[in-house]
């Protein structure tokens, strides 16, 4: 049966997607991309089948259109509708609803590079933004406490695993700071709930090095593409960087209330649960409508 | 003439039978033997990245562990199912209750560390070496971080951490490395397997 699917799915490729769209564009008299903007709402559907179309279509132009810079998308949605041979003039909605898509399309490699270059950024003791914002997340998570110094055990209180946070951030290198610093920053009362129950006799875990964790699961999930999606349901034009924030902040909170249900027996499973977790957001990111956020305000 | 006929025929399909079994017929490679071991080691002396590296995989997203994770690490000619424990202050008192049906223990050490991280290694080492469900296994003790200008030579290592004297009459194998030179690493396990190996032989009876 693999065989025939295989089969199947090349002829489809190759010849048959061709025939049809051609027989479908002179019964209709509007190209794919039209269609597909005529036949769905603005979100993770009609982006990703643009992104789908543009990408397999045979012409270079039109091929390369998706990997473009945000900059550049007008100039690019222009060439498109001129190959298709769309008159701007009496198709508005459609270049509006085009540009979108594309902006979503290159807004999202954007980001994902802008994640990455935060990642790959070392925690520096040297360099004093690193530094300043380090303390910062320590008056966030505990304003009635002061540091006694720099190198401290007093870390190991929300959660680094030693005197100094900085071996901590390997593996996620800045970005795993600045995620804990929006949470604690824009989700105060939350983030600090969320420590306490951290700080649970039994089953507690370390605030810090958890938060680290889901870094890196939203890191993962966007270098698969799998956050796709989410961005495009969520934000109609190019996602910024407070946007992955805000999806690691929905990951922090969920996985503190997955974890207290699933009543696991210490620590020492957490990598259990935590792939359990995993899994749990990647099914739900498999439906092209979703977008997960948190819906409350503090 | 009719069995001269059937004899030939006969021999021909012995021997296309006998190449082709020759050639594609191998049969199956015999099994790799599967050895369960322990890891443990502070935090940041470098257990995961050179677990990951051993599986050929990238090591540049490594977090630090929390709680335990398996991974089934192959050599040439053995297989070891690697029991990885987390190395933070409050993951160790846990470290005891995975030591249970282990074959042989890994501790990985970074030689590059302060002195105070070095003496809590030293005492876990020890406490390690002297637990009742460790005490009789094979040890490979890796002096992790050696490219770092800090590093303390195998000479310092192994006088600081009393090997010699407190591990008499146990089987250990000190092997410095770091993942920039992974043969090192390599030549370790190497080793490790072999004694591995040795006392699985000791325990089959009839075996010479």
């Amino acid at each position: 049966m693999n065989m025939i699917s295989l089969i199947w799915n090349y002829l489809y490729s190759t010849l048959l997607r061709s025939w049809m769209k051609w027989i479908l564009r002179k019964i209709t008299g509007r190209c794919e991309l039209q269609r597909i903007c005529a036949n769905t709402v603005q979100g993770a559907e009609r982006t990703m089948k643009i992104e789908y179309s543009l990408k397999s279509s045979r012409n270079e132009a039109l091929k390369t259109s998706v990997a473009g810079s945000v900059e550049d998308v007008e100039n690019r949605v222009r060439d498109i509708m001129v190959i298709k041979k769309i008159s701007i003039q009496k198709n508005p909605h459609f270049k509006l609803n085009l540009q979108i898509c594309l902006l979503q399309v290159s807004g999202f490699k954007k980001l994902f590079a802008d994640v990455e270059y935060l990642r790959k950024q070392p925690f520096d003791s040297s360099n004093k933004q690193h530094e300043d914002l380090l303390l910062k997340l320590w008056q966030l998570m505990m304003p009635n406490v002061n540091l006694e110094s720099r190198i401290t055990k007093q870390w190991g209180d929300i959660g680094f695993q030693g005197d100094d946070p900085k071996t901590d951030f390997r593996g996620m290198g800045m970005l795993g700071l600045h995620n804990l610093v929006f949470f604690g920053e824009h989700y105060t009362k939350i983030a600090r709930q969320t420590l306490s129950h951290s700080n649970h006799p039994k089953i507690g875990y370390s605030y810090a090095i958890v938060g680290i964790n889901l870094t890196e699961m939203a890191y993962s999930m966007m270098k698969s593409g799998l956050l796709k999606s989410h961005f495009y349901n969520l934000v109609p034009g190019v996602p910024q960087l407070q946007h992955f924030h805000q999806f690691y902040c929905y990951l922090m909170y969920e996985f503190d209330q997955f974890w207290f249900k699933e009543e696991p027996s210490s620590i020492m499973e957490f990598n259990h649960y935590r792939e359990q977790f995993h899994e749990k957001v990647k099914r739900l990111l498999q439906d092209s409508k979703t977008s997960l956020t948190l819906n409350f305000k503090t | 003439m009719g069995q001269c006929l059937e004899l030939s025929a006969a021999v021909c399909r012995i021997g296309i039978y006998s190449c082709f079994r020759a050639f594609c017929c191998k049969g199956p490679p015999s099994p790799r033997t599967e050895y369960d071991v322990v890891c443990v080691g502070l935090t940041g002396s470098g257990k995961s990245s050179l677990l990951t590296q051993l599986c050929s995989e990238s090591t540049e997203n490594i977090i630090p562990t929390t709680g335990f994770s398996i991974k089934a690490v192959p050599f040439q000619n053995a297989i070891l199912n690697v029991k990885e424990l987390g190395g933070a202050d409050n993951i160790r008192k846990y470290w005891s209750r995975y030591y249970q049906g282990s074959q042989g223990v890994v501790f990985v050490l970074d030689s590059a560390s302060s002195e105070d991280d070095l003496e809590t290694a030293r005492n876990e080492l020890h406490s390690a070496l002297q637990h009742p469900q460790l005490c009789t296994l094979p040890f490979l003790i890796l002096a992790n971080h050696q490219d770092k200008p800090a590093a303390r030579s195998l000479q310092e290592i192994k006088k600081y951490f009393e090997l010699e004297p407190l591990a008499r009459g146990q089987q250990w194998i000190l092997q410095p490395c770091s993942v920039e030179n992974m043969d090192a690493v390599r030549e370790g396990f190497s080793q490790f397997i072999s004694l591995l190996e040795e006392i699985d032989q000791e325990h089959i009876p009839g075996r010479i």
